[in-house]
């Protein structure tokens, strides 16, 4: 037993960027934690993480919002769960639409008023990919200068940095002719993988801007609550204001995600244990690369 | 073709492992001609960056661009092979 109170960051990630595989004998299934949650979110939304699970909804319009809320859920069951095994976290980071499932969990709103809000996001993009579509490509193994210049000669297609991962790995977001370029042209230029990512808009570009005020509405009737754990405000570096939250969330989808900038700040006021709330770890492996030394782990994998 | 042997095998699995942080893994329990991606040992484009700079400071081979990497990260033998026939060449 450690004689010294390490200091924990829970990490809540994005969009999951596959279906989760929930089989028969999959440990979640039992939790108690996972059956109550499926069952709130089922009175609330025609959304069922089984099904889409286990491949029963074959359309794949609905996809990524699909993928959203599974996300969602994923994270607050991940939750409960560590909770429940006794982890007390310092403060929660989050990335990309991982703040949904970061302000439940601190209580700032309640799960069901997560869940409305990941949902009505989500249809709100889904609507903005048929109108405008966009795209995604994660680039890993090229520096900064070299993902800027990228954006550079993109032929007048307007792309930008949608998340600032680590030093070596970008996520490009705009127009979706530009995206087949960009991975062109980072791949010529030696990145050891540039692929497209499971969006149809143009997540964390300026291109969604547009949607603030819609989104505004979304959340008028919600009631922000002071939140038990704080959330890092991955722009300003400082804890995440009540009164602002409202205000983050209308920006947050039209904005980059400067994630190591996250990292980088947490390590250096000591943190040093980072766990992923989620089913996936990729939040775990951008940790490897930023600080190989840190412990950092997902709940999917470790619970 | 130059020929690979155990303890080059061995000290593959053990960067992959290193490398990766996959702290409940052994050699053992790697194949030597299982896929490293998807279905295999189900490793991502996150771990293909960590392999590339694991090769390049463990055994001096510079993995040039993605298309090479697809064939070199197939499997531990595939990777093996690689390092036999580029080590000293970058």
């Amino acid at each position: 037993m450690k004689a010294f109170k390490e200091k924990t960051a829970f990490c809540f990630p994005g969009q999951l960027q596959e279906k989760p595989m929930l089989e028969d004998h999959h440990s979640l299934r039992g939790d108690p934690h996972f059956k109550e949650l499926l069952k709130r979110a089922s009175s609330q939304t025609k959304f069922d993480l089984l099904n889409f699970s286990s491949g029963g909804e074959k359309k794949e319009d609905d996809l990524s919002l699909k993928l959203q809320i599974a996300t969602y859920l994923l994270s607050m069951i991940h939750f409960y769960r560590l909770r429940t095994a006794g982890w007390i976290p310092d403060i929660f980071a989050e990335h990309s639409m991982g703040i949904y499932s970061a302000l439940a969990a601190s209580e700032a709103i309640s799960f069901e008023e997560g869940l409305f809000i990941t949902e009505a996001i989500g249809r709100l993009l889904k609507r903005e990919g048929a109108i405008h579509r966009g795209g995604m490509a994660s680039i890993i193994g090229l520096p900064l200068e070299e993902i800027q210049k990228i954006c550079q000669d993109l032929n007048g297609f307007q792309l930008s940095i949608a998340n600032y991962n680590g030093s070596m790995h970008f996520v490009l977001s705009g127009e979706e002719g530009g995206v087949e370029k960009a991975i062109s042209l980072a791949l010529s230029r030696k990145a050891v993988s540039a692929t497209r990512l499971a969006f149809n808009t143009a997540l964390h570009s300026p291109l969604l801007h547009s949607l603030r005020e819609e989104i505004i509405e979304i959340l008028q009737d919600i009631k922000i609550q002071p939140l038990k754990v704080p959330i890092l405000n991955h722009w300003t570096i400082k804890p995440l204001r009540r009164e602002e939250i409202k205000d983050f969330i209308s920006q947050e989808i039209g904005r980059p995600v400067y994630w190591i900038r996250c990292v980088e700040k947490l390590l250096e006021e000591g943190f040093t244990q980072f766990i992923e709330v989620g089913y996936e770890a990729s939040l775990t492996k951008l940790m490897r690369w930023i600080d190989r030394e840190v412990e950092a782990f997902s709940a999917g994998d470790r619970l | 073709m130059v020929e690979l042997n155990d303890r080059l095998i061995e000290k593959i699995k053990q960067l992959i492992i290193q490398r990766l942080k996959l702290v409940d893994m052994t050699p053992e329990m790697i194949e030597n001609d299982a896929p490293l991606f998807g279905e295999g040992l189900g490793l991502d484009s996150i771990d293909a960056l960590e392999l590339v700079l694991g090769l390049e400071k463990e055994f001096g081979v510079i993995i040039p661009d993605a298309e090479v990497g697809k064939k070199v990260f197939q499997s531990v033998r595939t990777m093996a092979q690689y390092v036999l026939e580029h080590q000293g060449t970058a």
